[in-house]
């Protein structure tokens, strides 16, 4: 209907105000997902950006929730909000201000708790104290606190003299690449010796092997215990808000920051140094500090075995059901079965991996492979393999009908064709059909991949855990461990939100794993989309 | 190659199927019978034996005889061996009754003189290859007097609270009967195991209305019950020092005979299953009757008649099963399920059993001096049909009830497996995500493919689509961690705005078309959306602020804690509908789920109403209909069935959500619509329990069958919607 014909109309057509009921429907639709994203955008971007630490003067007689305060509260603002228990004023009237303000303040070894909540009203004032320091520690988190001075053997160094700060940036700077030195000897070294050991050990193997892994062993374990105690060597001595004096070895520090001494640059680029933490390094403090670059890995790698499997049986099935099998009422109610099982719950799915992967074949190979380690199962227990196949299980009917719909797009003609042209079927199907339909194709895998990093009721049960110790693919023999548990960015959020024991303390993080997630999904998705319009657009005739 | 691409998609397809066969292959096990079967028999010396039982492992069961002999039958070998026990410089005492508890396994015997003795078999288990290797040591613990010098014991029982033993004796000579109680107490001391030390003796006999007959005592020895000859029960509980009479009922009543012959306490010691004379089965169990303040027992299972007059009963230490048998009938039943698991009629005259503690072996004795060994496989006693889709009355309830609690504390805890409030809680889940989900869905997608400017329609149809991508682990993370809590103070400002949106979009529209041509000419057809967008977020921010306000009006309500009048939507729904405010509730669950589902309806309802053919919606307009009786009237009804079938779609989807349900509601299986109060979803629940269930065991088979209820109704609402898609598709297919 063109606009014209709307504008010569004298009065307005009947059932107008309904157009505009469903044009809410749309309207709220979009707001839905723009404001999901936005929720998400707006909670996840600002962790990493650097915030200032502020002091709040209390007013008189308001009892201080930081134990040995004072009459300040020393840490960052989390956010404002409505109090759910209504303030009350002396006299017992509700107050027109009934917001409270959480602060953070870190020092968990000194004060017990991470968190404190002042009322708005009883704030006096706000200042931001310059010379305050944030330090991230490798236990008990973040904290805040005026330096003292830097004690070292060849001697002790003021907080107010001149060289401190640099002083102080080049032994956090070693301690830094200490900590890696040692990282590496007790993972990746002794962890091979150890492996080799454990090898040995249930194979029955020489003891004079064993003898000389285990006087490797014991030269390496000296080192590191070497290295550690060079850690603990130099001290930071700083003294907290409160006043209580801390003494830190600078092998626990990971790194510090001046928080009210930087401009917009300098917080632009810690931000941007923040962001590349974030993805590289490893987790803390159960999951609520550190990086998530385990997660990503395990999240990669699964996704990848999973493509690996899903796409050549699934390209293979729809050509067998589009291409071979007698088009008739068996073919119709096997694909209005793989697309019933589209619909399937994943839970289901992981339900079978974890009855027949995991416990049935797991058990079998385990029995028939690995029978000297029994009890302790290696495949009968869940891992990166057992996972990859119960998702490539659930995705294959995305990649089916994908594959399916886009073989059927390619013309008749084309077909017809080459095979008169003296073609046989299986070399029509593989220079012309498959390059025709290979957009579709990737659609579907595409779709799949965006599915399976997403799904994680099904990953719960067949191997994925909260913390695992080694990645799935390592620089040891063989190289790819499929039998290695891992982590996941889906499960991720799900245990820090509700399995970890401070989930206050943890939302930073999971917002900003959420924000990960969600660009990595809505990246994928979006990619399939248009490579499906582009291709719904050249095919169009042929296509429904 | 050919072959190769054969056998792969045959392949996928037979993997694809297998998944239904396998999961089946889990549950069948659970609707199966209980089979028993006789492994061996074995001859011992005839003897007057007054009791028997077994180890744990099954291997080595004992036989009291009259003297205080213990017989102990080698079932490896077939041999058996006395072994005579030392009663020390109490003599040998001429043994009148003997009763085992089991928890402890140690057997009580009563003599002719008004003694009791604790004696205990020693059992001891040694790994040898496959089998365990059990050697006996006996020992006398201890021999006491007990109520009246010199008068036999007829029974004795007793129970071991940990720190004090309770020994019932039931004396008589003839004439009266009397039943006395006596407390030991044992010392802890810091040298390891204390002595025991007298505490006093109690006369019940007083509290006995008639002759009593047999006794029975609970495990840790707080409770005491006693048959009387005619048939009555006097239930007794030891409390702060002192007996009480809690209770006396007739279990019987009703019945010509009234007789009770047989009674013991089921695992647990909750329930007592009595076989009267006449071959009358029941079950008792202790729940608090209604304004009740002490546990009392009450008629919770009734199971068919033996058949015969009952000689024993027995229970386990696993489960809640328990043997009765009398005549040439025995047979195995299950307190919980009511269900009669086994049940034979024997060529022989059973006179003793029991049962091994990992409910695997059940010993017979009959009168002819031949132990009969019995194999019991039965592994899933606590399913079946009435235990997962009936109500079953539980122990410790006062009326048959769908429940679902899987574990418990203890080991004697009553698994109860009901599926009911599971699937109460998906469709709870689904109605309430449709309810939000489908008119926005629907509305939506008739904007879209018939109101919208065209060519807009390749943009926002991705950008819907958008919404189908967003995991749902995030959606329920969400919804738990920053909806639910913002919602929880918010209610009355979302009733608001959930009213009042539509109410000013039609209003709206209505004032719009009434303004004339010059001013209506500013928004173009298809760009309704684009305007209205501003307007919502304006109205409902207007809405959302008003919220207090008309919860200050409508919702005040008394405080319960200080009693002052408080506005506050969260105690003004408990107080004016009797039902709870959960901060975790359906209606958080429904918002999120209709993430979920909204673009799958949205997606299909959009594509079945475009593909409307273009012809019959101008030759509408042609005929002067306007653009909405057009969509309403001519492109709906054509396009209704694929718009049924996206419907079924989203409901497919809507009742497999796992991750949001598990997020954001709070887990707790319970039966009511109330929109403020959780539930617990068949999905969820599988996510939640299978980690941790044990492999083969009863739960995880009945999580398996949560698994296989899905699946088939997914499978039916898909098939149908499938069914209908491509129907249509034939039906409008371009050439």
């Amino acid at each position: 209907m063109s606009a014209d014909n709307a504008l010569t109309r004298t009065h307005a057509a009947p059932g107008e105000p309904f157009v505009w009921l469903t044009a809410m429907g749309l309207a709220v639709g979009l707001l839905m997902v723009f404001g999901l994203l936005g929720i998400i955008v707006a909670n996840g971007l600002p962790v990493f950006w650097p915030d200032r630490v502020v002091e709040a003067q209390l007013a008189p007689g308001v009892a201080n929730p930081v134990p040995g305060g004072g009459s300040t509260v020393v840490g960052e603002v989390v956010q404002k909000r409505i109090k759910r228990v209504p303030i009350l004023g002396p006299g017992g009237e509700v107050l027109a201000d009934q917001t409270e303000v959480q602060f953070f303040i870190g020092n968990r070894d000194v004060y017990g708790a991470t968190f404190a909540f002042v009322n708005n009203s009883d704030i006096k004032s706000l200042t931001e104290p310059p010379g305050i320091f944030r330090i991230e520690r490798l236990e008990y988190g973040i904290a805040f606190g005026f330096p003292v001075a830097l004690e070292s053997a060849a001697g002790s160094i003021a907080a107010d003299s001149p060289d401190f700060l640099s002083r102080l940036d080049k032994a956090v700077a070693a301690a830094t690449a200490r900590r890696g030195q040692i990282r590496h000897i007790e993972k990746i070294e002794i962890g091979r010796i150890n492996a080799r050991l454990n090898d040995l050990r249930v194979r029955d193997g020489d003891p004079a092997a064993m003898a000389a892994l285990q006087a490797d062993y014991d030269k390496l374990a000296a080192r590191a215990r070497e290295l550690r105690e060079e850690q603990k060597a130099d001290i930071f001595v700083y003294r907290t808000p409160t006043g209580v004096e801390r003494r830190l070895p600078v092998g626990e520090i990971v790194s510090y920051s001046l928080p009210n001494q930087m401009g917009f640059f300098a917080r632009a680029a810690l931000c941007a140094h923040n962001v590349w933490n974030f993805l590289s390094e490893e987790p803390r403090e159960a999951n609520t500090e550190g990086g998530i670059f385990p997660a990503i890995f395990g999240t990669f790698v699964m996704t990848l075995l999973m493509s690996l499997a899903v796409v050549p049986f699934g390209v293979v099935a729809a050509i067998y059901l589009r291409e071979y099998a007698k088009q008739g009422f068996f073919v119709r109610s096997v694909r209005i079965a793989v697309n019933n099982l589209a619909g399937v719950p994943s839970i289901v799915f992981g339900v079978f991996g974890l009855g027949f992967f995991v416990y049935f074949v797991g058990g079998s190979i385990d029995r028939g492979l690995f029978s000297e380690y029994l009890p302790t199962p290696t495949f009968g227990t869940g891992g990166i393999f057992w996972a990859s196949l119960t998702l490539a299980l659930m995705t294959v009917p995305v990649v089916i009908v994908a594959t399916e719909e886009a073989v059927a797009a390619v013309p008749r003609g084309m077909k017809e064709g080459s095979l008169s042209c003296g073609a046989s079927k299986w070399q029509t199907i593989q220079r012309i059909v498959l390059p025709a339909s290979l957009p579709g194709i990737l659609t579907g895998m595409i779709l799949a991949m965006a599915r399976g990093a997403g799904e994680v009721a099904p990953l719960m049960l067949v191997g994925v855990v909260k913390l695992a110790p080694s990645l799935p693919v390592d620089g040891e023999f063989p190289f790819i461990h499929l039998e290695r548990k891992f982590m996941h960015l889906g499960f991720y959020i799900y245990d820090l939100g509700f399995q970890s024991p401070d989930s206050e303390a943890a939302k930073p993080m999971v917002f900003a794993t959420t924000l990960l997630l969600i660009l990595l999904v809505v990246v994928l998705n979006l990619t399939a989309i248009l490579i499906r319009e582009k291709l719904r657009k050249k095919y169009a005739l042929g296509a429904f | 190659m050919t072959v190769v691409i054969k056998l792969g998609g045959a392949l996928v397809i037979a993997s694809v199927l297998g998944i239904f066969v396998f999961i089946f292959l889990q549950i069948w096990p659970l609707f199966r019978a209980a089979r028993v079967n006789e492994l061996k028999t074995v001859t011992v010396p005839p003897a007057a034996y007054v009791a028997m039982g077994v180890d744990e492992w099954g291997a080595k069961p004992f036989l009291v005889e009259a003297d205080g002999t213990l017989l102990f039958v080698d079932l490896g070998h077939g041999t058996s061996e006395k072994v005579p026990v030392d009663f020390g410089d109490a003599g040998e005492p001429r043994i009148t009754s003997a009763s085992l508890n089991k928890r402890e396994m140690k057997i009580v015997l009563g003599t002719a003189d008004g003694r009791y003795a604790l004696v205990s078999p020693g059992y001891k288990s040694k790994a040898v290859g496959r089998s365990p290797h059990v050697t006996v040591d006996p020992k006398v613990e201890s021999v006491r007097p007990i109520g009246l010098p010199g008068v036999p014991v007829l029974d004795v029982a007793y129970g071991d609270s940990g720190t004090e033993k309770l020994v019932v004796a039931l004396q008589g000579d003839g004439e009266t009967n009397t039943v006395t109680a006596a407390l030991t107490r044992r010392k802890r001391s810091l040298m390891g195991a204390g002595k025991d030390e007298p505490a006093g003796e109690f006369d019940l006999t007083g509290f006995i209305p008639g002759r009593p007959a047999k006794l029975l005592v609970s495990a840790n020895g707080k409770e005491i019950t006693v048959v009387t000859d005619s048939g009555d029960v006097v239930f007794l509980a030891y409390r702060e020092g002192k007996f009480e009479k809690l209770q006396t009922f007739r279990p019987f009543g009703d019945l010509a005979d009234p007789r009770v012959n047989v009674a013991t306490f089921i695992f647990g010691d909750v329930s007592i299953a009595f076989g009267s004379d006449s071959g009358a089965n029941r079950v008792f169990s202790l729940f608090y009757p209604p304004g009740g303040k002490d546990r009392v027992f009450g008629l919770t299972h009734e199971f068919p008649s033996l058949g015969a007059s009952p000689v024993f009963a027995v229970s386990t230490l696993r489960n809640k099963a328990f043997l009765i048998g009398g005549g040439h009938t025995v047979s195995l039943r299950y307190s919980t399920t009511d269900t009669v698991r086994w049940q034979s009629h024997l060529g022989f005259q059973a006179e003793l059993a029991t049962i091994s503690g990992k409910y695997e072996r059940m010993l017979l004795l009959d009168t002819t001096g031949r132990l009969h060994v019995y194999e019991i496989d039965d592994p899933h006693p606590d399913s079946g049909w009435k235990a997962l889709f009936g109500k079953l009355w539980y122990e410790g309830s006062d009326a048959p009830k769908w429940e679902w609690q899987s574990t418990g504390g203890s080991d004697d805890f009553e698994p109860k497996y009901s599926l009911v409030p599971l699937v109460f809680g998906t469709l709870k889940g689904t109605v309430y995500a449709m309810l939000f989900a489908v008119p926005i869905a629907l509305l939506a997608a008739l904007y879209t493919s018939q109101f919208l400017a065209p060519g807009l329609r390749a943009v926002i149809k991705p950008v819907m689509e958008i919404m189908a991508s967003l995991p749902s682990v995030v959606l329920g993370f969400l919804a738990a961690i920053y909806i639910a809590p913002m919602i929880e103070r918010q209610v009355p400002s979302l009733l608001l705005v959930a009213a009042g949106i539509p109410v000013i979009a039609a209003f709206f529209g209505w004032f719009w078309s009434t303004l004339p041509i010059r001013t209506r000419k500013w928004i173009a057809p298809g760009n309704e959306w684009l305007v209205f967008l501003p307007i919502l977020l304006v109205c409902g921010w207007a809405l959302w602020s008003l919220g207090p306000a008309f919860e200050r009006i409508a919702f005040v309500t008394t405080d319960p804690d200080t009693g002052r009048k408080i506005a506050d939507f969260r105690y003004w729904w408990p107080a004016a509908t009797g039902a709870s405010f959960d901060q975790r509730n359906s209606l958080v669950v429904g918002f999120m789920m209709g993430f979920a589902v909204i673009p799958i309806i949205f997606t299909i309802t959009e594509d079945a109403l475009s593909n409307v053919p273009l012809s019959l919606r101008t030759a509408s307009m042609a005929c002067g209909a306007s653009r909405w009786q057009t969509a309403l009237r001519v492109v709906v009804p054509t396009a209704s069935a694929g718009i049924f079938s996206a419907l079924m779609v989203g409901l497919g989807r809507a009742v497999g959500e796992t991750m949001i349900v598990v997020m954001a509601t709070g887990n707790t299986p319970i039966m009511e619509w109330n929109i403020f109060s959780g539930m617990r979803t068949l999905s969820a629940n599988i996510a939640v329990e299978l980690p941790e269930a044990p492999h083969n065991g009863t739960l995880y088979r009945t999580l398996f069958l949560g698994a296989l209820l899905l699946f088939l109704i997914t499978f039916a609402v898909n098939t149908v919607a499938e069914i209908l898609r491509q129907r249509l598709r034939e039906k409008y297919k371009t050439v």
